[in-house]
């Protein structure tokens, strides 16, 4: 039952509030328990692999152009709020009908040279043929008022399911936070190419949107690219110059139904060897563009070149395999799920040469 | 709790927070279908190596200096689930013994089905009552971690040889004095050799009345209420008296020897006509030195007198001890270490005559110390040729490096106190009735008036246990200059 677990209440960012509903997503919780809940007496099988956290994948690579001029930033100190959102699944082990997984998202910032987080979750799904649309059909209702069927041809492929519910929770983090967050910066994870599944059009320009509407700017940072120039990755085409810079693209055009939000470009932000893809919503001012990541520059640390306030909400939100045990722990103790081992039959039948099934 | 791993005679146990176990706790882990249990006893405690523990405590690290402010908002409690893991212990267990059929044996050659396997705390009366470590002649030691008594069996001490060792004012001679009372009431007899004068009062209680016990101390002074009268010495005591405490040559003893058998036949002995004729004798000019100066050792030593009735029967009182009980105290605080030695082959001496005569039965000795008062050669002696004719010792120290290897490996029983140096816990665990890791690990953390009881009074099964108050008169305490308490 859902009233015998406590529902806390809204949390309360460090930035200004404006009059939006910001309510934890109750949803997750009802759909959590309940998917648990559907769980038969039965046992469950650990997942015999190495702890797979999936994470939204690359887009496709295209045509593209990069300008090796590069584009000189000076760190701009301005007191600038930095925010950033990151989501994290892991599938905790099998059951005869389906998966268990687990879910958590962590929204950082830095304000005041001091930085704070807030972490949602973990969420338990146990998810199965017959209850996944269900369950995204009532997240996505719950959280952006549509039916996951309106926008797609087919339903959910079930080895995507953990990927696109941690999706569905970024994409709420980063609404709430392109709502809260009033001319600030907020950090994305990941490109800002919209048209998949987890990053519908409609939803990822509403985000931009609602962000512009705040005069806060959103920019994107991928760990990695695909994308590619003269067959080499952009990210490793540095011209010899003092960072820190911007490297500019053009001509990014995908396949349909991708549609790029963003501009590219290229940002290497300290004197490290690491360059990042970074996405700026296209429809800002290029001026505004350069402004937020100079404000960046100036405002938050880098790690190899990456932003700090990221890079902690990514560390926020993933498991580790202490939690992982405490997860299965809470489903055998609440929900008397035992957990066996059932032979891996990859290593029962080649020995050392058993590795196991490879997730990509 | 879950069985994880045995190696040799040690255990590794999975345990939990809510399962509340401590060091020297026993175990019993039952395997119901081989329907044997092993009992082991938990020597040490480490945190379970949890896989991402290191990342779960790297994420919590300060930023800057503080940590990073933040809400966890976790709908279905998984917060106390992840404490419960990380905070998971690993019980290293020593296996103790084996019971089967309510029968123990020292075996440890079987394993227990790690799947199957039921692991509960054994609790210390249970435990006792096992092991049947009571007895008929029960000595209560004091209380255990579960609010039960240790009981020893008095006749456990009986014939054997025990030390009781730990670190300054952690309470050796508190449990001293309680095994002291504690064998007076069954009518043993004890002489105490009392380095610091603080045994002749356990005759009263803490707020000074006389106690039960009162008519059964003889707190004997030296050179005071203990003197010595010549004619009563027996001439084996005063030449080991002369040889061993005054370090006398052979030619000189010799000459002794005939001085005393003139005198004695003459009788004239006294200590005014030894002095005479040591005075007199016509021999090696050496010789005469020697024996001058061991002659005035003994009379400056204030312990013999020519008087029989300033002496003091040690004999006497041994007898009348040995009726009801009694134990005698030769308070050795003033005394300078030459005379110490002096008294103590003395009373050594005629204890050995006494029992060899049977005039007694047996004598359980405690010495304080001894290594302030006792040669050398004694050390084997009293573990070896007095223990058959029924001297039983138990050593009271603070250093246990002063007390010979050759002793350890023939205690019998040891209560161990605190020590934190390793070269103390070192010196300890050779004895042959304990071992090194138990020895180490649990005496480390030992708290003050705690006793690690090992040996055959807890049948090999060591046990910790706070000794019990005891309602004497304390003399022991240290004088101060500061003593103006608060």
């Amino acid at each position: 039952m859902i009233e015998q677990y406590t529902i806390t209440t809204t949390p309360k960012y460090n930035f200004p509030q404006s009059n939006i509903d910001t309510i934890l997503p109750q949803r997750f919780i009802e759909q959590s328990i309940q998917s648990l809940k559907q769980v038969p007496p039965q046992h469950i099988q650990l997942n015999q692999h190495n702890f797979l956290q999936y994470h939204i994948l690359e887009q496709h690579p295209s045509h593209l152009r990069l300008n090796h001029t590069p584009i000189t930033l000076n760190p701009n100190h301005q007191e600038t709020t930095i925010a950033a959102v990151d989501t994290s699944t892991i599938k905790i082990g099998e059951t005869a009908t389906g998966i268990i997984i687990a879910i958590r998202g962590s929204t950082t910032w830095k304000q005041h040279k001091k930085y704070r987080y807030t972490r949602l979750g973990p969420f338990i799904f146990h998810i199965t043929e017959e209850n996944k649309n269900e369950v995204c059909n009532t997240l996505e209702q719950a959280y952006f008022g549509t039916y996951y069927y309106n926008n797609r041809h087919t339903s959910p492929n079930f080895t995507q399911m953990p990927t696109r519910l941690a999706s569905l929770l970024e994409r709420w983090l980063q609404t709430i936070l392109a709502k809260t967050l009033s001319k600030g910066l907020i950090l994305f994870d990941g490109s800002l190419t919209s048209g998949t599944s987890d990053a519908p059009v409609q939803r990822m320009k509403e985000i931009l949107s609602l962000a512009r509407n705040n005069q806060s700017m959103v920019l994107a940072f991928s760990k990695m690219t695909s994308l590619r120039v003269n067959g080499y990755l952009i990210t490793e085409q540095l011209p010899k110059h003092e960072p820190p810079y911007l490297l500019e693209t053009t001509g990014l055009r995908f396949k349909s139904p991708l549609i790029p939000l963003g501009n590219v470009y290229v940002a290497r932000l300290n004197k490290s060897k690491y360059a990042f893809r970074l996405d700026i919503d296209k429809e800002t001012p290029i001026p505004q563009r350069m402004s937020a990541v100079e404000k960046l520059l100036g405002n938050d640390l880098h790690m190899q070149g990456y932003p700090e306030t990221l890079r902690l909400a990514h560390i926020l939100c993933t498991f580790t395999a202490n939690e992982v045990l405490a997860i299965k722990h809470f489903i055998t103790r609440k929900h008397g799920i035992q957990i066996i081992n059932r032979p891996d039959m990859h290593k029962l039948l080649f020995g050392p040469f058993g590795k196991g099934e490879i997730y990509s | 709790m879950k069985l994880y791993k045995k190696e040799g005679n040690i255990l590794q146990i999975l345990s939990f927070s809510d399962e509340n176990v401590e060091k020297g706790d026993y175990l019993l882990v039952e395997d119901p279908d081989a329907r044997k249990a092993l009992i082991a006893q938990v020597i040490d405690m480490q945190f379970a190596n949890i896989p991402g523990v290191l990342e779960e405590l790297l994420r919590t690290l300060p930023d800057g200096g503080e940590p990073i402010q933040g809400e966890d908002i976790d709908p279905l409690e998984i917060a106390p689930h992840i404490t419960y893991i990380q905070d998971a212990s690993m019980l290293i267990c020593k296996i103790r013994a084996t019971l089967e059929n309510e029968l123990l044996s020292p075996s440890s050659s079987w394993l227990p089905s790690r799947s199957q396997s039921n692991i509960s705390k054994l609790s210390v009366p249970k435990l006792l009552k096992l092991a049947d470590v009571e007895g008929t002649r029960p000595i209560i030691i004091g209380g255990t971690k579960g609010a039960s008594l240790l009981t020893i069996d008095a006749s456990s001490l009986d014939g054997r040889l025990n030390i009781i060792t730990g670190k300054k004012e952690c309470g050796k001679s508190h449990l001293s004095k309680l095994l002291m009372v504690s064998l007076i009431s069954y009518k043993a007899t004890i002489v105490i050799f009392d380095l610091n004068g603080e045994y002749s009062n356990i005759g009263m209680t803490a707020d000074g009345k006389r106690n039960m016990h009162y008519h059964k101390i003889y707190a004997l002074i030296p050179a005071k209420n203990f003197k010595v009268a010549l004619e009563q010495l027996h001439l084996n005591v005063v030449m080991g008296i002369l040889i061993h405490a005054l370090h006398l040559p052979g030619t000189s003893a010799r000459e002794f020897r005939r001085i005393w058998k003139t005198l004695k036949d003459s009788g004239n002995l006294t200590l005014c006509s030894l002095g005479e004729a040591i005075q007199n004798l016509k021999c090696n000019q050496h010789v005469r030195d020697a024996l001058v100066s061991r002659y005035h050792a003994l009379v400056n030593s204030g312990f013999f007198t020519d008087s029989l009735a300033e002496a003091t029967l040690l004999e006497e009182i041994l007898l009348k001890s040995k009726e009801e009980g009694g134990a005698i105290v030769i308070n050795l605080r003033n005394t300078s270490t030459i005379d110490r030695q002096i008294l103590v082959e003395y009373v050594l001496g005629k204890l050995v005559d006494s029992l060899q005569s049977w005039k007694l039965k047996a004598v359980f000795l405690f010495a304080e110390e001894a290594h302030l008062y006792l040669r050398e050669t004694y050390w084997d002696d009293i573990v070896t040729r007095m223990r058959h004719f029924g001297i039983f010792t138990t050593f009271i120290t603070n250093q246990p490096d002063t007390i010979r290897e050759s002793i350890y490996r023939q205690a019998d029983n040891i209560f161990l106190f605190n020590f934190t140096n390793e070269h103390d816990l070192d010196v300890v665990s050779r004895a042959s009735r304990v071992d090194a890791e138990t020895v180490r690990s649990i005496a480390r953390d030992l708290p003050p008036h705690h006793c690690l009881t090992l040996g055959k009074v807890v049948r090999d099964f060591p046990i910790v246990a706070r000794v019990r108050n005891l309602d004497v008169k304390t003399m022991g305490e240290t004088r101060l200059f500061f003593n103006d308490k608060k």
